[in-house]
């Protein structure tokens, strides 16, 4: 059985898409930048856009190339985020002198001293690194060393990172239990109230996501990423080919996981506080479906999906904040019924939902 | 000679269903075995226990007279030279015919591999397919492709899962005259199959199995008159 | 326990039957009354004695006395002794009106008031006057407990119409005995109070550890020993079984949720996001049921819980058939897709649910045959709220059993369980034997939302607090098996109320977590995994 050539082949689409979204990013960059007319609103919203589309590349880094579904990348993204609130508190502290609000409600006399070290970036990066590295090593080596797959690994990650939001939400975790962190005065020096603060963020997280996104790239077109696609659809097959697949999943795994925490590490300073609400389930829910809106295993439908996602949810919480959950699952379930390659596939629509329903399609057998 | 693949004692059961039972075996390399047997007599799971894919309750599998595979993981057995073809072809469909045959070599991609991927594309009649994706082949050339992925690496044993199943018979005679080209003295072939002509092209001897244990062993034209052989097969 | 209370009222009635000789000689009394303070002190002792068996009209005779003599209108003189009170005198033996007493009023020595005191309380207990009059001389009674004869307290507990003045007197009267000067007394006391072994009898003897007698008298000692040990068993029995109970409550809803998520998943390799919304839908619809039952048959309002099952059930099998027909028949092959489309689902349910009905929670009557509950021993109380839950559970457990084994559907989906091409091939309608699956899996959710509404919130978000712990029950229980389910429901249940206690509720849950991700290493498909060879 040969299946109907799509109208433009896939890979050709993909390329240019890719280069789309590419330059798409640098031209954000640049207007972000050089362009004075863009207010300090604008630039917050484009660089917290950035870190949602860098939170979905690592997704998509192992859903759409690997085919593990997680259901709990907000774990990594939250370890990133928290690492940055204590970095900034204690940056801010050593700048300012001033005690913020959570010795005050955690009922400290100071900042934890294990903190203190945070206080320097560098530490900061790497510690952010260190723990999502760690903690999606232990995690995916025991998961991936019992085979655990599928919608069993969905669902596990999901209760993990339920479990970690129940452990956050409480205050002797210590870390700011139900309020989180806030109150942030200065990064690298510089007061938050200063409209370069909002600038040299969005540019950073724009910088970090293009350099993701071609360093990603050029794995994934690699063999490294042959052999992940090669895993999510037949890994039997590639164990008896005489690959180890926990290391390649652990990798990828790991990787992403870095992803997501430095994605955190990079959003917290834009909103400003850090709680444990980015551990609900439904946010790292939310980051499958910006993956599945954009389409899986292209890197750019990623990027897509997440700033699409995000600009309706942005604009509509402005304007209708009620209906904004109607407008999401909507959305899902067009994407899932009709577009199951995501909106990448309006390219090269077929009807799916006229073909006959349970056909199995290539790229079907790992979502 | 040493034997390529030993089987001692073998016991594989899935619950309280017992696939094989104290199975014994040998085969030794130069040769082409054939396995056959009735649906459920354990000809897979006899595979799936040599490649590491299912573990035995009892008894062990020794490759090359020197190492055991029982409890080795399939890619540990994989390169230590045992590999095998699926029954249901498995090939890497979002990648391309080439990257499966890479895939399979497990290569660097240097000049030598290059070549011996074009070689094996050649031998199974697939280089013009070469960058087309593998979900785009048909049914007997994803056969033959899986064949390439597993031969490539130069297995010391190559165990071949119905590799005729659903293939015409003009490419079951193309797929014959490929297995017995990939014979030589120091690899040994285990084939399962059900199509009876086909492993009398091939086979240099038959293993029957019956209800996971061994019914008959020797020529197939021998196996063709034995009696037990034909009840199992024809029933009663 | 029964035979502990057979024995203790058996003993009881001996003691009565030796004491029922003692009656009130009103006149000889009334007469020592008037013969000085030994005559006092025995007229005093003598009603004492008395009020063990007297009936009301005695009682309030003598508290009528004794009063008489405490406030000094207790008349001695020539003629009869009298009372004299502001309406007119009357004789103190018969309390018949007299005319013209005259007398003086006996002086009360040290010694003699607190014995009064004593029995005016002990007459007023036993007078049948007011709750708050009776409650006042009870307080009165407990410094001087030790002076009255313990069955008085028996007594009076037993003629006591107060539920609470009536464990009171039983308090009062046990603690007297424990105080009682005679070690036998002493020790027998101690003994009845271990024969109901809950907290407060075990702070009681173990408050008498610093009692002189414990390091004096080995007998005493024994028997404090003794009493504690016994009581400490009997209470971590009663614990074992308030923590068993509470976990079977909780096992049992758990049950019910993943029962429906663990069939479709085997049949389909589905997992339904939207399963905590099912649960949601049923206690909603529990709650249409009560209101429309409020406002066409308001009397028979109690009965909404058994009124909505086939409602609940109904209502939700059809919203999960129809979500299988539109949705989910059309990812089969991409379950990880369908975990999204049954979030989105999940997302718009939920929502949906806020808008039209709002985010409050919903006020449920408690029907009278799931209030209160029992105290069965010790500590342990068996709630008929949750009992409820877990009968219902029972029932739902049996009956699902009894469709998947013994019904033409149940035999369909085991077939399309174990080899979906297969069954087709066989002419099962195996797309239909997912539909109707699906419909009884979503129906089974529903009913858990039924059972949840006496017991916990009923908002639109209460589905996502189960949704995590169903699936954990799932992925324990391994797929497609109600045996495994529910054995995976009662160990998840039992180690959250055995952590909750000591580690408190998100601990309980870390544990529960890491416990399955340890157990996925031993057995990654589930505790009842059928393994074969790949296809």
């Amino acid at each position: 059985m040969i299946a109907p050539k799509p109208p433009l082949p896939a890979r050709a689409l993909d390329d240019r898409v890719f280069a789309g979204v590419a330059a798409a990013t640098l031209l954000a960059f640049a207007a972000v930048a050089l362009w004075p007319g863009l207010s300090g609103y604008r630039v917050n919203i484009i660089g917290q856009l950035a870190c949602f589309a860098l939170l979905a590349v690592a997704l998509d880094l192992i859903w759409g190339y690997a085919g593990i579904l997680s259901l709990g990348h907000g774990l990594f993204f939250a370890i990133g985020g928290y690492v940055a609130g204590m970095h900034l508190l204690e940056h801010s502290v050593a700048t300012t002198g001033v005690t913020p609000d959570i010795v005050q409600f955690m009922g400290w006399t100071a900042l934890p001293a294990w903190w203190a070290p945070l206080g320097s970036f560098p530490v900061a990066l790497l510690a952010a690194i260190a723990v999502s590295f760690g903690a999606a090593f232990a995690f995916g080596w025991v998961s991936f060393r019992s085979r655990v797959g599928g919608v069993y690994f969905a669902i596990i990650t999901q209760a993990l990172v339920y479990v970690a939001m129940l452990l956050m939400f409480r205050n002797d975790t210590g870390f700011g239990g139900n309020n989180g962190m806030t109150g942030f005065q200065m990064i690298f020096g510089v007061p938050f109230q200063s409209p370069s603060v909002a600038t040299g963020l969005a540019l950073a997280s724009l910088g970090v996501l293009g350099v993701t996104l071609v360093g990603c790239r050029l794995l994934m077109v690699g063999r490294f990423g042959r052999l992940l696609v090669a895993t999510r659809d037949d890994e039997i097959r590639l164990r008896s080919l005489g690959y180890d697949t926990l290391r390649l999943k652990l990798a990828v795994w790991c990787l992403s996981a870095v992803i997501a925490a430095i994605a955190g590490l990079l959003y917290v300073p834009q909103v400003g506080i850090i709680n444990p609400r980015v551990l609900s389930p439904e946010l790292s829910l939310e980051i499958a479906v910006w993956c599945a809106i954009g389409g899986r295993g292209r890197l750019a439908g990623a990027v897509i999906g997440a700033v699409l996602v995000n600009a309706i949810k942005f604009s509509l919480s402005a304007t209708l904040p009620e209906l904004w959950p109607f407008v999401l699952s909507g959305l899902v379930i067009l994407v899932a019924l009709i577009f199951p390659n995501g909106l990448l596939d309006i390219g090269r629509w077929r009807p799916a939902l006229l073909s006959r329903p349970g056909a199995l399609r290539p790229q079907d057998a790992a979502s | 000679m040493t034997v390529a693949v030993l089987v001692e004692g073998l016991t594989v059961e899935f619950g309280r269903f017992r696939a094989i039972d104290d199975l014994s075996l040998a085969i030794d390399y130069g040769e082409v075995r054939a396995v056959i047997g009735p649906n459920g007599a354990g000809k897979t799971t006899l595979l799936d226990v040599i490649s590491g894919v299912s573990r035995a309750r009892a008894g062990r599998v020794l490759f090359d007279e020197r190492l055991e595979l029982t409890g080795r993981s399939e890619s540990a057995i994989a390169r230590s030279g045992v590999r095998r073809k699926f029954q249901k072809p498995s090939v890497f469909e979002a990648l391309s015919v080439r990257d499966n045959v890479e895939i399979g070599l497990g290569g660097a991609g240097d000049p030598a591999s290059h070549e011996k991927v074009a070689a094996i594309l050649e031998t199974v009649g697939l280089s013009e397919h070469a960058d087309r994706l593998a979900s785009e082949l048909a049914h007997g050339q994803k056969q033959w492709l899986e064949i390439a992925m597993v031969v490539v690496s130069e297995p010391r044993v190559l165990m071949l899962d119905e590799p005729v199943a659903g293939l015409t018979d003009e490419e079951t005679e193309r797929t014959a005259a490929l297995i017995r080209r990939l014979r030589t003295p120091d690899r040994a072939i285990v084939v399962v199959e059900h199509d009876m002509d086909f492993v009398e092209a091939i086979a240099d001897r038959v293993t029957v199995l019956h209800e996971g244990r061994t019914l008959f062993e020797g020529s197939m034209a021998r196996a063709r008159a034995d009696a037990r052989v034909v009840d199992v097969y024809l029933g009663r | 326990m029964w035979w502990r209370a057979l024995f203790a009222g058996l003993f009881g009635a001996i003691l009565t039957c030796g004491a029922a000789a003692a009656a009130f000689d009103r006149a000889a009394i009334a007469s020592q009354i008037c013969g000085g303070a030994a005559g006092m002190t025995d007229a005093a002792n003598a009603m004492l004695a008395g009020l063990v068996d007297a009936t009301t009209d005695d009682a309030r005779w003598a508290a009528a006395l004794s009063g008489a003599a405490i406030d000094r209108s207790l008349k001695c003189g020539p003629q009869d002794p009298a009372i004299v009170a502001p309406e007119g005198a009357v004789n103190a033996a018969t309390l018949s009106p007299v005319e013209g007493s005259v007398g003086t009023s006996p002086l009360l020595s040290l010694k003699n008031r607190p014995l009064f005191e004593t029995v005016r309380a002990a007459a007023t207990l036993r007078s049948g006057a007011a709750v708050n009059d009776r409650g006042a001389a009870l307080t009165a009674l407990e410094r001087r407990a030790g002076s009255l004869r313990p069955e008085f307290f028996e007594k009076a507990a037993e003629a006591e119409t107060d539920a609470g003045l009536r464990s009171r007197i039983l308090a009062v009267g046990q603690a007297a005995l424990l105080n009682s000067p005679d070690m036998s007394k002493r020790i027998a006391a101690i003994e009845r109070i271990a024969a109901t072994p809950d907290r407060r009898s075990l702070t009681r003897i173990e408050a008498l550890k610093s009692d002189p007698a414990y390091q004096t008298d080995p007998g005493f000692r024994m028997a404090v020993d003794g009493g504690v040990a016994s009581i400490g068993r009997w209470l971590s029995v009663s614990n074992a079984l308030n923590v068993f109970y509470n976990g079977l409550s909780i096992a049992s809803i758990l049950f019910m949720a993943s029962a429906g998520l663990a069939i479709i998943f085997g049949l389909m390799g589905v997992i339904n996001l939207a399963q905590g919304e099912f649960i949601m839908i049923g206690a909603y619809v529990a709650y249409a049921v009560q209101e429309a039952l409020r406002a066409v048959a308001p009397g028979l309002i109690d009965w909404y819980l058994i009124a909505a099952i086939p409602v609940v059930f109904l209502a939700t099998a059809g919203i999960g058939v129809a979500l299988e027909a539109t949705i989910v028949r059309r990812l089969y092959t991409r379950p990880l897709m369908t975990l999204l489309a049954t979030w989105a689902v999940s997302l718009l349910l939920v929502n949906l649910m806020r808008v039209t009905v709002g985010t409050q929670n919903l006020q449920f009557v408690t029907p009278w045959y799931i209030s209160g509950g029992r105290l069965l021993m010790g500590d342990f109380i068996v709630t008929w709220n949750r009992l409820f839950a877990i009968v219902f559970a029972g029932l739902t457990l049996g009956l699902t059993w009894f469709v998947l084994k013994r019904t033409p559907l149940g035999l369909n989906i085991r077939a399309v369980t174990q080899n979906r091409a297969m069954a087709g091939c066989v002419g099962v309608a195996t797309r239909r034997v997912d539909m109707m699956a699906f419909g009884l899996g979503s129906g089974l959710a529903g009913l858990a939302g039924l059972a949840l509404c006496p017991i916990y919130n009923v908002n639109p978000q209460m589905g996502s607090n189960f949704i995590v712990d169903s699936f954990m029950v799932v992925v324990l229980g391994g797929v497609g098996t109600l045996a495994g389910t529910a054995f995976a429901a009662l160990g998840v249940g039992q180690i959250n109320v055995l952590i909750e206690p000591l580690y408190g509720a998100v601990a309980a849950k870390v544990i529960v977590l890491l416990m399955i991700i340890a157990f996925l290493q031993w057995r990654p498909e589930g505790l009842y995994a059928v393994k074969g060879r790949r296809k």
